[in-house]
């Protein structure tokens, strides 16, 4: 047995000499190239901005803002009246044309994820910033307020969409994952606040000729929206017109062709086109240079609708024919394809809405000379003859009617006015799928199997 | 039936043949002239002949006892001749029979009749992954298969060699698309994360990750991500073995919860220098397709839609039944787009040899398979292996080498056809215009072939090596060491170019956008190891001792270019107007263990065999990188007691083993918090993204396993019997869980305080049923019921799995709508309106369990073989449910089920399914897609396949050392369902189902 004991004895001394080499430091590894650890994103400015310019590159290809199919331009035009659908198994449009969403709507799904992922974008710069050692406090300003106005406008959108949402301010996941619907007179609180704690921290000159990130006045304008949404009317004058008096900034573009180029005077906020002679997706998506178009055209109602003379049927819509029948296409920007260098951006505001708004607030109010000013501001500019509307009620029709003509297939216009202004069983009745329920999108499946405290479903689904 | 084609692969066949009917005519060859030169004047020649009792074997190894150089191979008739001394023993040897010594005892002419040994396979030695064990004595549980069964099957994936093959392992094909995937589970569903549950492969040794390849830019073609594992060539495995209870996974610790798939590649055998080639050309086509209707039904559905809305008119787009289209028109468009044949055609050759001490193996093979989609495109694979085994004169010193370099070519659309083919309009236009190009129709419709202009190119090269170097120190002490070291790149592209698009919308190059992926994976091991065997008495002891090494590092590269000067430059990213880098990532992978195992056997009777493995992985947080598994396993052979020994029991054993294993596979990093590069590009800046939701804290899932198991062979093993129950509990679950959107995030990484229990049981039965003559029948059968279970989840009401599970139930089961017929006043689905609030909404009425898990599954297998023919089939069996096929509600622009004809008119004319709609009756819309959901859809999806079919005939060559063997095969031939929406392996919607195979094949061997 002696011998047994030897070689226990060499087993040993080789098995320690094996394992003696291991120490925990081999497990344990660098970060990957491709990631920064959150704290040192927010030590330096470069990278804190680039946190945030990805959020601007994300609304424009993802989401409720992004100008391509999936995007409210294109999805609100079929649920309203401005577009028209292709019946086309592929087409997702059908099933907003049709006004027969479901709660389990992938496109539905997708505005409130990716809206509220672009939410905790915003949220984490924000939190990030505050905790930050290294960043200036001008530096911080500016992120912070850009930030707050992205969280902002991204809420105000989910709440016209889908009525009472979650306000989520923080990026704790365990606060977010069994947060309540907020009220939508709530929200419209949180949105006021956010935007007015936003607005002295925004410079009032853009950092670039391109306006493609917010100022002091973009802030301005969204106020405007939205006291007016919130029939704040006074507040929603004070605000447009704080814009409009920035005559060296701003200028109505009286060549309607070019409104929507990168240069235009009259743009207050857009969103870049990304790599270099890339043009919108709104332009890639909606124009068509033969008949029948492949999934979306523009309503003939809607292009025949316009009065005789107006410039802006003539700039803005193209009709596409072949021997039998004739489509239409917004025309508002007019590169489908990128160009030698980029010529238009998607434009998330601009002058003319202000005006409009103003029309409208100052109408409510009673002012209606000044309401009617600003409207023909707006007719003139198009070629129109003043407008001949002289009670309130009729000027507040005539700027519905403006509003159709001037702010087609942009962001849903349409579709909010028509809400807001308890149009929509009235104007949007004779569709066969419309029913009142239809004024808000279901709230995804997925997201009350997840978080019960956002039951009930809304009404109607 | 156009089932064979030789226009392709069919030349080498035609050659192959050719050879061999030559040689079998040419008697010179098939003399032994070396055999006569080497006799001498001191031997004489020893004739005879060796049978089984009826019939001559042929190769049966004849040798001189302690002189095995001088080894003869009895030829076809079962003849031959040996010179040997007057005193020399003959050693005869045959696997299948018992080794026979013989004396010579002066004879010259020696008749051999071999007696069949049943019990050998008693003998086999089991790979079980760091030392191997006798299959009689293992206490672990552990299937296997082996290349006969692989040879049989015209299969590329190593996943498909197994489906129904062995007991407690479900494999289930997820595209019929060549290149794409299988899903495996052993033994059940462990982890609440779906792609958690995958096991762990070694080959030689070396761990080969399964995690995905492929990207999502590119390998649209496939419902998943591409795994790796279609680079193993399945013609070069000699077997796989799959370990499956604690006893047997524990020692691969945190990475055998799962099981583990042990991949043990062919290696050189000893003798003269043998040279095999082998040759088959076949074809497949789609198993099943859907009855859909025809044009005169399709449009009368469409009408009456119109009808129902209450719609005059046709709409302007109702292009099917407004009169743009023609109206008599008819397409079966799943005949058309996925009828084609698909040809496949395999080459293969090795050549082996060797001394006593060193023996070698080369192979290569080649295959090249293309698809029923009706374009061209071409499924290449190809590759080579080398085998190297050396040991010292005196058996000291071992080497085993291995390495092996595999190519795989993928040419595929991007884009599926199946769902197209499904749902096209019958009356759809033509293809092609009267010129032969593309179709568009004015416009009125996408041409379906359009999307085969869209192209993924895949190549991947796979380079997998392996070295064992072992030295025995001292009597039964080795030390030995595997190093392995592996090198996987894959290069994929998928174009989109702008000839996809309707030519009429002046599609121009500018739009034409590549995609590429460039994953490259490195890695390597080092396994230093230590055992001792050592027996003292009745008792036997191995000791083992070792640890691991292994980094593996990721890198992956994803481009896209977009705009073109030109179509025709669209490979070349450098022409793109604009590029892009999508992802630039590296990603590391370091792991680190200790092992050991102790086994005790007292008289081959009593064995106990403890292992445990400490394991520490980079994937986790600091503090909770290192844990620590074992398990014991213990069996008792009976059979081996002195009371039950010659008895007609020739095996009995009962064995049991309990253990702890774990999982790690959630990926890397995910205890970081991060930003990502998001590629996007703003105002000049390169985007910086939050990567995840982090949670630092999560560490290891455990897996409790239990199994017992009685193995029994009786009258000599003719009948081997199994049965094993199984337990295995998971808890600790290491989860995505799934969050609201808002969150931010859908998911976040995180242990789960849920326990999740599968258990089963397995039953093998292996019979020979007859043994006359050169007559054989022999029967395989495995059988596996299973029971998935979550046992207990605190918080499940207020959790976000609230909609996904119950306690008590399988994790496999669906919420559904509780389906009540049709409204015979409205025409519409009804559905239980569980909380009575008037609406059928979800959560709250999508309440009803069905469970989807199957119920049982298995496989019979046939080997027959009489003379030189040899007939071996293979019905594989699952019982489950599915869901049907969901088409949308019928009266839109998209076809239907044939069945779907008997739909809700009128109050008075009722039907089977509801009322059509065009799209425009919310109702209608919505009771279709709660339809979908609910009780309604689910079908028995249950099916008996004949999964596979092989014929061989040994040709009569009148020669010495050379075989031919012509052989038939047949995977997926026949299909017994009940299901009706084609294929009941898969539903994943819109993916091409699997094919079913018939090759015709040559295998020379000299």
């Amino acid at each position: 047995m002696k011998s047994v004991y030897i070689i226990s004895e060499k087993i040993i001394c080789i098995a320690s000499l094996v394992l003696a080499y291991s120490c925990n430091s081999f497990v344990e590894v660098e970060l990957p190239k491709s990631q920064l650890t959150n704290t040192a994103v927010f030590e330096e400015f470069e990278t804190a901005d680039a946190a945030i310019t990805d959020i601007y590159s994300s609304l424009r290809t993802r989401g409720i803002l992004t100008g391509s199919g999936s995007g409210i331009s294109n999805q609100l035009g079929n649920y309203a009246d401005e577009l028209i659908s292709i019946e086309k198994p592929s087409n997702s449009s059908l099933f907003f044309y049709n006004n027969t969403l479901l709660p389990s709507n992938s496109q539905i799904a997708l505005y409130w994820n990716t809206s509220y992922s672009q939410i905790y974008a915003a949220n984490s710069i924000i939190e990030g910033v505050r905790k930050s050692s290294n960043l200036s406090n001008s530096q911080k300003n500016q992120l912070l307020a850009e930030a707050v106005f992205i969280r902002a406008i991204l809420h105000f959108y989910l709440a016209n969409l889908f009525g009472d949402v979650p306000y989520i301010t923080v990026t704790d996941y365990k606060t977010n994952s069994t947060v309540r619907r907020t009220p939508v007179s709530k929200i419209y609180e949180f949105i006021i606040k956010d935007l007015s704690d936003a607005e002295p921290l925004l410079p009032a000159n853009y950092d670039s000729s391109e306006r493609v990130r917010p100022n002091k006045y973009s802030a301005r304008a969204f106020l405007a929206r939205v006291y007016l949404y919130n029939r704040s009317y006074s507040e929603a004058s004070d605000s447009a017109s704080a814009v409009i008096n920035q005559s060296g900034l701003y200028e109505l573009n009286m060549d309607l062709s070019k409104v929507f180029l990168i240069a235009s005077s009259e743009t207050i906020w857009q969103l870049q086109s990304g790599n270099a002679g890339t043009n919108t997706l709104e332009g890639s998506f909606f124009i068509f240079s033969s008949g029948p178009p492949s999934l979306v055209s523009l309503s003939s109602d809607l292009a025949e609708s316009f009065s005789n003379g107006d410039m802006r049927r003539l700039n803005w819509i193209k009709p596409v024919g072949n021997s039998s029948a004739t489509w239409y296409h917004a025309n508002k920007y007019k590169e489908k394809n990128t160009t030698s260098s980029s010529k238009e951006y998607s434009i998330l505001f601009r002058l003319a809405e202000m005006y409009l708004i103003r029309s409208e607030a100052r109408a409510q109010q009673g002012d209606l000379i000044g309401a009617k000013e600003d409207l023909n501001k707006i007719r003139n500019r198009a070629g129109l003859p003043n407008s001949g509307a002289i009670t309130k009620a009729e000027i507040l029709n005539a700027i519905i009617l403006e509003r159709k003509w001037e702010l087609f297939t942009e962001f849903g216009h349409r579709f909010f006015d028509l809400k807001r202004t308890g149009r929509l069983d009235t104007d949007l009745g004779y569709k066969i799928g419309w029913d009142t329920t239809d004024s808000l999108f279901p709230i995804p499946e997925s997201e009350l199997n997840t978080n019960p405290n956002l039951l009930p479903q809304n009404q109607g689904y | 039936m156009n089932i064979f084609s030789f226009f392709k692969g069919g030349k080498a066949f035609y050659c192959l043949l050719f050879t061999g009917f030559l040689l079998s005519f040419s008697p010179s060859a098939a003399r032994n002239s070396l055999r006569r030169s080497t006799s001498s004047f001191q031997q004489h020649l020893v004739q005879g002949t060796v049978s089984d009792g009826t019939s001559p074997l042929p190769g049966v190894t004849i040798s001189l006892k302690g002189n095995s150089k001088a080894a003869v191979i009895s030829d076809y008739n079962g003849q031959f001749s040996i010179s040997a001394g007057l005193l020399d023993t003959l050693v005869v040897s045959y696997l299948g029979f018992k080794t026979n010594y013989i004396p010579i005892k002066s004879r010259t002419k020696i008749d051999i009749v071999l007696q069949y040994d049943t019990t050998t396979l008693q003998e086999v030695k089991v790979n079980a992954g760091y030392y191997s064990v006798k299959e009689s004595e293992r206490t672990g549980s552990i299937a296997r298969i082996t290349s006969k069964d692989i040879e049989t099957q015209p299969v590329t994936n190593v996943l498909a060699t197994m489906q129904g093959r062995m007991a407690g392992v479900s494999i289930t094909q997820t595209t019929g698309v060549p290149g794409g995937g299988f899903d495996i589970k052993i033994r059940g569903q462990n982890s609440i994360r779906s792609d958690a549950n995958a096991p762990l492969y070694i080959i030689d040794g070396v761990p080969y990750s399964s995690d995905p390849i492929g990207s999502y830019y590119t390998g649209t073609t496939f419902p998943g991500l591409v795994s790796p594992l279609n680079n193993i060539n399945t013609e070069s495995i000699e077997s796989i073995e799959v370990l499956k209870d604690a006893d047997a996974t524990a020692i691969y610790g945190s990475r055998g919860a799962n099981g583990v798939v042990l991949i043990t590649t062919k290696k050189g055998k000893k003798g003269k220098t043998t040279y095999s080639f082998s040759t088959s050309t076949g074809a497949g086509k789609v198993t099943r397709f859907l009855k859909l209707m025809n044009t005169t039904e399709y449009l009368g559905v469409r009408r009456q839609a119109f009808i129902n809305d209450g719609l005059t008119q046709y709409g302007a787009s109702d292009y099917d039944v407004n009169g743009t289209w023609d109206q008599n028109r008819y397409t079966n468009w799943q005949k058309e787009l996925l009828g084609g044949t698909s040809q496949i055609s395999d080459f293969q050759g090795s050549v082996t040899g060797g001394s006593e001490t060193t023996q070698f193996l080369l192979s290569g093979n080649f295959h090249r398979e293309t698809t029923v989609f009706p374009a061209e495109f071409v499924y290449k694979k190809g590759g080579s292996q080398f085998s190297l085994n050396h040991r010292s004169a005196d058996t000291k010193f071992k080497l085993i080498f291995s390495a092996s370099y595999n190519i795989q070519d993928n040419d595929q659309p991007s884009f599926d056809l199946t769902n197209d083919a499904r749902t096209l309009p019958p009356n759809a236009p033509a293809l092609y215009d009267s010129n032969g190009n593309l179709n568009w129709e004015n416009g009125t419709w996408d041409n379906p072939l359009a999307n085969l202009e869209s192209k993924l190119e895949s190549s991947t090269n796979d380079f997998l090596s392996n070295v064992m170097l072992s030295y025995e120190i001292a009597n039964g002490l080795v030390l030995k060491s595997s190093f392995g070291f592996t090198n996987l790149s894959t290069k994929e592209t998928r174009i989109v170019p702008s000839t996809m698009g309707n030519p009429m919308y002046n599609p121009s190059s500018s739009s034409s956008g590549i995609f590429s992926n460039n994953t490259d994976r490195k890695s390597w091991i080092i396994e230093p190891q230590i055992t001792w065997t050592f027996q003292s008495g009745r008792s036997r002891y191995e000791f083992l001792a070792g640890s691991t090494f292994q980094n593996q590092n990721t890198t992956k590269f994803y481009l896209m270019g977009i705009g073109f000067p030109s179509n025709s430059l669209i490979y070349n990213i450098a022409a793109a107007k604009t590029v892009q880098v999508l992802l630039n990532d590296e990603t590391l992978y370091k792991y680190q263990a200790f092992f050991g195992r102790i086994n005790y056997n007292w008289d081959k009777k009593y064995i106990l065999n403890l292992t445990a493995r400490r394991d520490g992985s980079s994937r986790f947080g600091p503090g909770n990188q290192f844990a620590t598994f074992g398990a014991i396993g213990a069996a008792w052979l009976f059979s081996n007691e002195e009371y039950l020994k010659n008895s007609w029991l020739s095996l009995g054993k009962l064995r049991s083993s309990y253990g702890i294993t774990g999982n790690d596979q959630i990926g890397d990093y995910q205890f970081l918090n991060t930003y990502t590069t998001s590629g996007a590009i703003y105002n000049g800046i390169t985007g910086l993204k939050p990567t995840r939701l982090f949670n630092s804290d999560f560490g290891w899932e455990t897996n409790k396993k239990f199994e017992i198991a009685l193995e029994t062979g009786f009258f000599n093993d003719r009948i081997l019997f199994s049965a094993a129950y199984y337990q295995n509990t998971s808890s600790n679950q290491l989860v995505g869980i799934p969050l609201p959107g808002s969150t931010g995030f859908t998911v976040i990484q995180s242990n789960l305080d849920a326990t999740v229990q599968n258990k089963g049981v397995e039953f093998t039965l292996s019979t020979l049923n007859f043994q006359v003559g050169s007559f054989s029948w022999k029967t395989n059968l495995n059988l596996t019921t299973t029971l998935n279970k979550l046992l207990s989840f605190p918080g499940l009401e207020s959790s976000t799995y609230k909609q996904q599970y119950r306690i008590g139930q399988p994790l496999n089961i669906q919420l559904m709508y509780k389906f009540e017929g049709l409204n015979t006043q409205t025409g519409i689905y009804q559905f239980e309106d569980t909380n009575k609030d008037g609406v059928i909404s979800s959560p709250n009425d999508k309440q009803t369990v069905v469970n989807f898990n199957p119920k049982f599954f298995g496989g019979i297998q046939n080997q027959v073989n009489y003379k030189g023919f040899s007939l071996d089939f293979l019905f594989q069996f699952v019982k489950q449910k599915n869901t049907s096929y969901p088409m949308g509600s019928g009266g839109m622009m998209s076809n239907l089920q044939e069945r779907m004809l008997d739909s809700w008119l009128t109050p008075q004319q009722l039907g089977n399914y509801q009322q059509y709609t065009t799209g425009y009756n919310s109702d209608a819309v919505m009771g279709d897609y709660l339809f979908s959901q609910s009780t309604g859809s689910v079908v028995d999806a249950s099916f008996i396949r004949l999964k596979n079919i092989a014929i061989s005939y040994n040709l009569p060559l009148n020669l010495k050392d050379t075989k031919c063997r012509i052989i038939l095969q047949g995977q997926n031939l026949l299909t017994f369902t009940k299901y009706e929406d084609g294929d009941p392996e898969f539903i994943a919607y819109g993916f091409l189902p699997p094919l079913k195979v018939i090759t015709a094949g040559l295998q020379l061997t000299f």
